[in-house]
């Protein structure tokens, strides 16, 4: 809100600059967030929180600058000389809890006409642009006090009523009605919204805008002024609902002073009879919902040990009456009843707040908590998700965070079908875009989107793994939150420095074992998978303590060739592990093994078999060929061509033999070794490599 | 006896012109060798006169001694040399590179967030979690933000439905531990959150640290002293610290937290929109509302709450200056970390 530094001083006496006033405004809550010199003048950028719409105002502000600076408010009294009687209007609220009070006053004989300069300019410098000298006096007291008016063209009011109710109230039907407000805009309003009528038609919008047919113009000679109190929640639905945001509404929906209202109608009317002629008639005001003041009583003992202050019972009612909240010590009490302009004090922690700020916050010390002993160790999960993080870093994998958003066009590209798991999506009602319309089920397709970035800018090798929740629609009210563990990973077939030959997808299976190495997991196994979007030949399942965890694979270069990345062919390997089923396969603690007292004995295995024959298999085997004595098995050649026939491949292996008990003899291994190949051969119908 | 000179002359002469191996071996059989010359004058011994005989023979053994040490000396450092000549033959250029895989970096949100998490961990503080996808109740009624209240300006929503939304803060934690276990509890709940507004300096999904801390006693004093620590810890012990009044309808009395602006040492620059300070965290003693929402009695119980942007502490940390850095993931912004 915008508060010219000359208005301000109209209401209190300022003996320190604008900017040492704005720097104190700011300190006892009012943000000041910049200070405009226009012309010479100084007006400030005001940010008034949504609990103070008192303060919505030049008044408002004043109010505080006095607290603050223990300065006098000075309010002009508005008195409206020789009034007439009432003009024959009468008021008739029918919708009282919408509408608690509706006062109006009747000017007549008014002369519509441009406002003097210093009026403009004041609107100008709120950044209100000023229309005729009867409406620019309702939108400067406004600005001044804070409170809505609305001035109607009274010759347009049929029958000289005014009434106050919803068009379900007022017509008995529960249908919404077709009103034409100011900006000539014919809006449907609905049956609960609160409107003004005259004897025959609505007139307004109440609190929100008023209606085109009643406006003030050129031509109006007769003024009826309303100056009334709405209910807020009702207007800011009101105001919600038709998309109607005014500076009316916005003060009427944060609330506003029922009591003061009388006194804002008395200085518009004063003002338009001294600007535009005119007389004005007497008050018509219906109050049929008093106000009254729900006392708070503060134990200023129990306020001390809140804010951790050491303040007195009368320092503190001296607080309170200096923002003119009538506050009376009482033995050890203090009794505070706030005015209508304050609702938003309601309980003693209120209170708190208002003799903290004005105390000021600087000024409260600042302790150390005594509380109980606690660790503050994180959680197993998160201490996991920590080593995952740095064991892929040391991998080469850089850290990404996307957006949780996704759309169904990339879970189509990636082919998954419509009964897939992760088909079954989370729908925001309000997206910034299509694009960004679901939750994600897989943090795949952001992956590769961040991989085409990454290509786009010239990138010639992307690793990015990503850490983050999905989304999964279980038929609750709230979806399946799944922490997922994705990867990505692309690399140049360029001349290097150094000669890499391995593929793509055995560095990745790479990092992934040196993840489940450091993180001790034993009994995983990699088995050929089926989902869609992975290359049929180069993908596997990641099975973990029997059940399948995730999946590491190529893309598929059906795939591949709907993403547009301009390169030929690319070797892209993608990695996804739901870590909900993996963390709980990670072992908790660790138990030392005893060291071998016995030498071991290595014996060399080479064997040709089968294409297909998988290498696990034939570990498989060996593991349980029935023998104790077997320590390690390590594959350490996979050969084809050569002297190997086409459709065959030779895998050698070294196996460590050992006792935990006693000293192996040559003979007994030699003897052991060969029943194992004998074994293996026969079930791989492979022959020995020579 | 006097041709012994001219024989050590000759030796000299000869062994200083030997480059290699073999040439010592020459040098050795042509004078120490079966018919060398210092052999054959040992061997001519006895025609020797015998009165100069004991002095002729004590000269040719020190000749002897002093060939002999000659020849096992420059053998000696002939063998280095060769030594070093096959080493120097296997010679890497040390200069190229190694080779490794480049490390991967951490997101500078992560790098903060731990940051964030570790401070109060040492403070004893234990992490706590809630859902990204959250009921209306938990992210805006029991945190005293019924329907149809002007607060909701405060954050635009992602609905779900008219019931669930994407969190809008990580507040709601604070009221899914308290419905769960009584005080005393010193918790921070750091995690993902979501606003429907994308512009310059705002995405759609952002980060924050929630902290909250519950027991008997606790004031706004000790809300004061801990985020003082906390900024000391994060920033500087120098860094200057002011708390200002605001409102959140979860906490009252609440508070602004401003540092002095790190870029400008408080003198006013662009940053700080030359009000040299910078504002970093909202806080404020828990609302009562909130203590009746749990089944807290606001008479025996006290607490302090407070939450801070991650992404505006890391832009400030590293002096970057567009937000929308953070979500592309480029290699080339990630690397730096
Ligand atoms: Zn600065």
């Amino acid at each position: 809100m915008r508060v010219p530094f000359t208005w301000l001083k109209e209401f209190v006496e300022i003996g320190v600059s604008p900017g040492e006033v704005a720097d104190r405004l700011t300190m006892a809550g009012f943000e000041v967030e910049g200070v405009d010199s226009v012309e010479g003048e100084a007006i400030f950028d005001v940010s008034v929180t949504p609990n103070r719409p008192d303060c919505l105002s030049v008044l408002g502000i004043a109010r505080e600058v006095a607290a603050i600076t223990q300065m006098p408010l000075v309010v002009p009294p508005c008195r409206i000389s020789g009034s007439l009687p009432d003009a024959g209007f009468s008021v008739d609220i029918l919708d009282p809890d919408l509408c608690n009070r509706y006062a109006g006053r009747v000017i007549s004989g008014v002369t519509v006409g441009t406002s003097p300069e210093w009026m403009k300019k004041r609107l100008e410098q709120c950044g209100i642009r000023s229309i005729n000298n009867v409406v620019d006096v309702t939108n400067y007291v406004l600005l001044e006090m804070g409170h809505p008016l609305h001035a109607f063209d009274a010759d347009r009011l049929a029958g000289k009523k005014v009434r106050v109710g919803t068009p379900a109230t007022v017509r008995g039907r529960n249908e919404p009605i077709a009103v034409r407000t100011l900006d000539g805009v014919e809006r449907s309003v609905p049956p609960d919204a609160l409107l003004i009528w005259d004897a025959e038609k609505p007139i307004a919008v109440a609190g929100v805008m008023g209606g085109q047919e009643s406006e003030v113009t050129s031509g109006t000679r007769t003024v009826f002024l309303e100056s009334a109190y709405f209910e807020s929640s009702s207007i800011r639905r009101t105001s919600r609902g038709l998309g109607l945001i005014s500076e009316s509404s916005y003060r009427f929906e944060r609330g506003t002073d029922i009591e003061f209202l009388e006194r804002a109608l008395d200085r518009a009317a004063g003002l338009i009879a001294e600007l535009a002629g005119g007389t004005v008639h007497d008050i018509v005001d219906a109050y049929p919902v008093r106000y009254v003041s729900h006392r708070v009583v503060v134990r200023p003992e129990r306020l001390n040990r809140i804010l951790g202050t050491d303040l007195s019972r009368d320092e503190m009612a001296d607080i309170l009456r200096r923002l003119q909240i009538p506050a009376e010590g009482d033995g050890d009490e203090i009794v505070v009843l706030p005015p209508p302009n304050r609702r938003d004090l309601k309980q003693m922690w209120d209170i708190a707040e208002e003799v903290a700020r004005i105390y000021g916050y600087e000024k409260i010390s600042t302790t150390i908590p005594r509380s109980p002993l606690s660790s503050g160790r994180s959680g197993k999960g998160a201490r996991i998700i920590q080593q995952i993080r740095e064991s892929l870093r040391r991998a080469g994998f850089s850290a990404a965070i996307n957006y949780s958003f996704m759309n169904s066009t990339s879970l189509d590209a990636l082919g998954i079908p419509p009964t897939d798991r992760r088909r079954r999506t989370i729908a925001i009602s309000n997206p910034l875009s299509q694009d960004e319309g679901l939750l994600r089920t897989t943090v795949v397709p952001a992956l590769i989107a961040n991989l085409r970035l990454n290509l786009d800018r010239g990138m010639r090798e992307v690793r990015l793994f990503e850490v983050a929740r999905v989304f999964i629609d279980a038929g609750k009210t709230l979806p399946d939150e799944e922490w997922r563990l994705g990867g990505i990973w692309y690399k140049e077939k360029a001349p290097s420095l150094w000669r890499e030959d391995a593929e793509g997808f055995y560095l990745v299976k790479g990092a992934i074992e040196m993840l489940f190495e450091e993180l001790n997991v034993r009994g995983y196994d990699f088995r050929p998978c089926s989902e869609t979007f992975l290359h049929a030949g180069r993908s596997a399942d990641v099975v973990v303590s029997g059940s399948c965890v995730g999946y590491i694979g190529v893309l598929a270069p059906r795939v591949v060739a709907g993403l547009e990345i301009k390169k030929h062919r690319p070797e892209i390997v993608l990695f996804e592990i739901d870590l909900d089923r993996f963390l709980p396969a990670v072992p908790d603690s660790m138990r030392f093994s005893p060291l071998p007292k016995f030498p071991s004995v290595e014996r060399d295995i080479a064997v040709i078999v089968d294409e297909q024959i998988p290498s696990s298999r034939i570990r498989e085997i060996i593991a349980s060929f029935p023998t104790h004595l077997i320590e390690t098995v390590t594959l350490f050649d996979c050969f084809r061509g050569g002297s190997i026939p086409p459709g065959k491949k030779s895998l050698a292996f070294n196996i460590v033999y050992r006792s935990m008990e006693r000293t192996l003899t040559e003979g007994e291994v030699e003897d052991l070794h060969e029943r194992l190949v004998e074994h293996v051969l026969e079930l791989t119908s492979g022959e020995i490599r020579r | 006896m006097e041709d012994l000179p001219s024989l050590k002359e000759s030796f000299l002469r000869e062994s200083s012109s030997v480059r290699a191996l073999h040439d010592i071996q020459a040098l050795r059989v042509k004078y120490l060798g079966k018919r060398g010359i210092v052999t054959e004058k040992l061997k001519a011994l006895p025609t020797v006169d015998p009165a100069q005989r004991p002095a002729y023979g004590r000269a040719v053994n020190e000749i002897k001694q002093y060939i002999e040490a000659e020849i096992a000396r420059i053998e000696a450092h002939l063998r280095e040399e060769e030594y070093r000549k096959s080493l120097l033959s296997e010679a890497l250029d040390v200069t190229l590179p190694g080779k490794y895989t480049p490390p991967g970096r951490e997101h500078p949100i992560q790098h903060v967030l731990s940051e964030i998490t570790d401070i109060f961990s040492s403070m004893g503080f234990e992490v706590g979690e809630g859902p990204e996808v959250e009921l209306d109740y938990y992210n805006f009624e029991a945190l005293n933000i019924p329907k149809n209240h002007p607060a909701r300006d405060m954050q635009d929503t992602f609905y779900i439905s008219d019931d669930v939304v994407l969190r809008t803060h990580t507040s709601p934690v604070q009221i899914r531990v308290m419905e769960m276990r009584p005080p005393p509890l010193k918790v921070i709940a750091p995690g993902k959150v979501y606003r429907c507004d994308a512009d310059v300096s705002h995405t759609p999904m952002f980060h924050q640290v929630e902290g909250f801390m519950v027991d008997t006693d606790i004031a706004f004093s000790d809300l004061k002293g801990v985020l003082e620590l906390f900024i000391h810890t994060m920033f500087s012990e120098r860094t200057p610290v002011r708390f200002r009044p605001s409102f959140f309808p979860f906490t009252e009395p609440s508070a602004e937290v401003d540092i002095g602006c790190i870029f400008c040492s408080g003198n006013g620059c662009r940053v700080c929109k030359q009000s040299g300070w910078l504002e970093i965290l909202g806080a404020g003693m828990i609302h009562p509302k909130v203590f009746e929402y749990v089944g807290y009695d606001p008479e025996t119980f006290s607490g302090f709450a407070f939450g801070m942007g991650v992404e505006r502490l890391t832009m400030l940390k590293y002096g970057i200056d567009d937000i929308r850095l953070f979500f592309e993931n480029d290699l080339r912004f990630l690397r730096q970390f």
